[in-house]
């Protein structure tokens, strides 16, 4: 056996004996064996189902993400009660020795997240024989919509690019900017665009929009429903806050089976249409129109001009089943796992040069750094909006000191400072992995596809980059240590 | 594979300077440090606290790098994860994993050199045999008394049968049952051509197993050689014998007197406290009394009894060597002297004495044996035919009356 894995053998063996894995174990096993009873969703089997799922995966996933930077302290146990004197003094190079706990680390963390894992498989089957559905409707969207891996689809919008181009080249000759001053024409056309989109995404009444999905690659065969799912701000709200519309679904001229969908939909939520899959082209595009049939043509309601707006940010997707519930759940748990990962390499990586509650203070703070990245860069980004660059500010810092200027001073430090944090973040963002793009959790709830070029790229991003490289400064740092070495 | 002409260990110019938050050098724990330990030979590092022998032994080991200075062990730094197989380290406390059983530990370090599954498993059964802690396998090491754990770390250093043993005060906190245990291991694998660093604070273990010694203080070097050398003394001479008559030890006296015009001194020695020690302790085991704590240990495990394939040549150069070196004094010379030296004086005695009175029943002469101390100034340089001369001239004056009696 390589002493690598006599090292990882060995800290599997030393974690599972420390009290503090049990624990944690415990707070899992409550978290996936507790919880089922204690909510009910919005009191729907779906919504039951969902809420376990939402809240015992990402419960696992913080438990033994925080389980995992406290086990880093099994390196750091070694320094300090001194057993690497012993250890390193065996034919065990140092490099083999780190690889050796993070392995032990990284088995710990797959033994206890498949287990959780399984739990949670079994415990949705369980909820599901004992909980009763609602109705129907309920019953088929928990089939349809959460027990499932679906693929979606965004639509492809119509080119603005070009019909903003050719609108400004219209308006050109027609004079239209003689007299506009120094504003570009790329900013013209771009503000043009913008307008262009947004009468695109707002439908008049008994007016028409057509959604071209392409790359439908699902199973046409009969019996095979792909599902549209859409959401509308309205204008003017019906006193009942319905409103009614239509979705032709299928394409005559492409000879594909056409089907017609009369809704009559609350506003302001998600709403999934099912449709054949038989109105999808042999060429795998999908062609849906959507007609605003406005409430004053339905005798016996309130004539109300309802303009429907489709939202950017709450975009019509298509969406149709490529994989079953249990494979899309170990796709997630991979990912789940690959962020273990790093955080088990980051750990360890800090322990070699850190005392252990400094390294572990630190891990926590790249862990929530990771978690947050988007938003922290953001509000990075709007705190140094239009502000001066550092050297401006340290000039100020300067200068204010020279005329003994305090509240200029202050200001002039709080300015640069912002400038340093923004500078080591803005450095450190590009080390830290994205924990919010490699969230799956919300996607497997909603019963969508995590895709296997997701896993993918977690692996790339998270294993061959991130940890990697983790794992690479941990060895290098542990390389040069003097593990005897005493200060005094 | 060891040579001759190798040292195991050699050091030129070695310093280890221990510097301060700031990085200011403030303890000079080893200075300009020469050194060098043949294929073979058992060497004691000697010194006070604070003297730099733990910081000499964790710099040969790789834990510490030199400030200055060179180290080759079997001609490579320390470092060198080949060298590392060849080496079994007992460090000065028991740095071991108290979550562990006795088995799982040694176990894991097995594992580490990775020797195969059932030799692994056979090594560990014997070495457990010979630490006495085979009843206590199944115990976590943080359950053990310190005594306990120190065995284990000694079966550990011995896992990998290496052939560079070095031990860092290995009789610290054992029962005398332990001490005297590892004394004759140490003496068995030196026999067995093991090259062997000690390092202790117990002067009589160093003296009792030792080749060649280093003593060092403020991380220097104040004396280095042979032991015997070091301790060589010339103004006293130790005569042992089994116990005598008043009246010839009146005659002996006397006929120093007239022979030397020196005056003896007679002392009737006592039984060891440590022999008396492991009486009681054996028969207790004989008894099968129950304990929870260490027994007595069992042989050297046959995989290190016999010479690693690897060490064939290094046997075979140690006692080559052995024979160059010069022969001992044959006689019952020098004081002061250990345990070592009564034993070889009195075994030369006994010898002699039968030569001359014929053949004795030697276990009974050994229980019932008293010695009597001749101090003397000049007999210790005598040659063998002259001290034979000396005794034989005794003898043959305690059966005569003497004149004038």
């Amino acid at each position: 056996m390589n002493p690598c894995w006599a090292v990882a053998r060995q800290t599997v063996a030393e974690s599972l004996r420390m009290r503090i894995a049990w624990v944690f174990l415990v707070l899992i096993g409550l978290i996936v064996f507790v919880l089922p009873f204690s909510i009910t969703g919005d009191s729907s089997l779906t919504g039951a189902v969902q809420s376990f799922l939402q809240y015992g995966l990402s419960g696992t996933a913080i438990l033994l993400s925080v389980l995992t930077i406290f086990m880093s302290r099994t390196l750091s146990e070694e320094l300090v009660q001194k057993q690497i004197l012993l250890l390193l003094t065996k034919p065990l190079p140092r490099w083999q020795f780190v690889l050796g706990k993070w392995l032990g680390l990284t088995i710990l963390n797959a033994m206890f997240l498949a287990g959780a894992g399984l739990s949670i498989f079994l415990m949705v089957l369980y909820i599901i024989w004992t909980v009763p559905p609602i109705n129907a409707a309920d019953e088929q969207s928990l089939a349809s919509e959460v027990l499932v891996a679906r693929h979606s689809i965004r639509f492809t919008p119509p080119d603005f690019d070009k019909t903003a181009e050719r609108e400004y080249e219209r308006r050109l000759e027609e004079g239209a900017y003689r007299d506009v001053g120094e504003l570009s024409r790329e900013r013209f056309i771009q503000i043009l665009k913008a307008k262009q989109q947004a009468q695109w995404r707002t439908v008049t009444p008994l007016g028409r929009r057509t959604f071209r999905f392409h790359n439908v690659l699902c199973d046409r065969s009969p019996g095979h429903r792909i599902q549209l799912r859409y959401y509308t701000e309205i204008a003017n709200y019906a006193p009942d806050e319905i409103f009614r519309s239509i979705w032709d679904f299928g394409n005559r001229a492409q000879g594909t089976l056409l089907y017609r969908a009369e809704t009559h939909h609350v506003v302001g939520r998600f709403h999934t249409i099912p449709a054949p899959a038989r109105t999808v082209a042999d060429d795998h595009t999908l062609t849906v129109n959507f007609y605003n049939q406005d409430s004053r043509l339905v005798p016996g309601h309130v004539r109300t001009a309802n303009v429907i707006q489709f939202l950017e940010s709450r975009e019509v997707e298509l969406l149709f089943v490529v994989g079953t519930f249990g494979g899309n759940l170990v796709r997630v748990l991979v990912i789940l796992m690959l962020k273990l990962m790093f955080l088990a390499a980051v750990s360890l990586m800090f322990t070699t040069v850190l005392s252990f509650p400094v390294a572990c203070m630190t891990s926590f703070a790249v862990y929530a750094c990771a978690g947050g990245r988007k938003y922290i860069l953001e509000s990075l980004d709007f705190a140094t909006d239009d502000r001066s660059t550092f050297i401006d500010a340290v000039r100020h810092v300067g200068s204010s000191l020279i005329d003994l200027d305090t509240q200029t001073f202050f200001t002039a430090l709080q300015e640069s400072m912002m400038h340093v944090i923004v500078f080591v973040f803005g450095t450190l963002h590009y080390v830290f992995p994205d924990f919010g793009y490699f969230d799956p959790v919300e996607t497997f709830v909603s019963g969508r596809n995590v895709s296997l070029v997701w896993v993918l790229e977690a692996v790339r991003d998270l294993g061959l980059v991130q940890t990697l490289g983790a794992l690479g400064l941990a060895m290098l740092f542990f390389h040069r240590r003097e593990v005897a070495e005493i200060s005094v | 594979m060891v040579d001759s002409a190798e040292p195991v260990v050699q050091t030129a110019g070695l310093c280890k300077t221990f510097k301060d938050f700031w990085r200011r050098p403030r303890v000079h724990a080893v200075k300009d440090l020469d050194l060098t330990i043949r294929p073979g030979e058992v060497f004691g590092l000697l010194g006070p606290n604070g003297s730099g022998k733990s910081t000499t032994i964790k710099m040969l080991l790789g834990l510490l790098y030199p400030s200055k200075g060179r180290i080759a062990v079997f001609g490579k730094p320390p470092t060198d994860v080949a060298v590392k197989a060849r080496i079994g380290f007992l460090p000065e406390e028991s740095y071991l994993y108290r979550f562990l059983v006795a088995h799982e530990t040694l176990d894991f370090y097995g594992r580490l050199f990775r020797i195969p599954g059932k030799i692994r498993r056979e090594r560990i059964d014997r070495l457990l045999d010979m630490v006495g802690l085979r009843h206590e396998a199944k115990r976590p090491i943080g359950e053990y008394s310190k005594g306990m754990a120190r065995r284990i770390g000694l079966a550990q250093a011995l896992i990998n049968d290496p052939e560079f043993l070095i031990l860092d005060e290995p009789t610290a906190g054992l029962d005398p049952m332990g001490v005297r245990q590892i004394k004759d291991l140490i003496r068995k694998l030196g026999d067995m051509g093991k090259t062997i660093l000690l390092s202790s604070h117990m002067l009589a273990d160093v003296e009792d197993v030792c080749d060649r010694v280093t003593v060092l203080y403020g991380g220097q070097q104040m004396a280095a050689g042979d032991l015997e050398t070091l301790l060589a003394r010339q103004d006293k001479t130790l005569i042992t014998t089994d116990s005598l008559s008043e009246e010839t030890i009146d005659q002996v006296r006397r006929l120093i007197r007239r022979l030397e015009d020196k005056d003896i001194g007679v002392s009737y020695p006592r039984n060891r406290l440590e022999d008396f020690f492991l009486t009681i302790v054996r028969d207790a085991e004989a008894a099968d009394v129950h304990t929870s704590g260490a027994r007595g240990g069992g042989e050297l495990p046959a995989f290190l009894a016999k010479p690693a394939e690897t060490g064939a040549k290094a046997l075979l150069d140690s006692l080559i060597s052995a024979a160059e070196r010069p022969a001992p004094e044959p006689i019952l010379v020098e004081t002061p002297a250990g345990p070592t030296d009564d034993e070889a004086a009195r075994t030369v005695v006994d010898r002699l004495a039968r030569e001359a009175d014929g053949p004795r029943e030697t276990d009974q002469v050994a229980e019932t044996a008293q010695e009597t101390i001749i101090p003397a100034e000049t007999l210790g340089s005598r040659e063998v035919e002259a001290d034979r001369g000396v005794i034989d001239s005794l003898l043959g004056d305690a059966d005569k009356p003497e004149d004038g009696a």
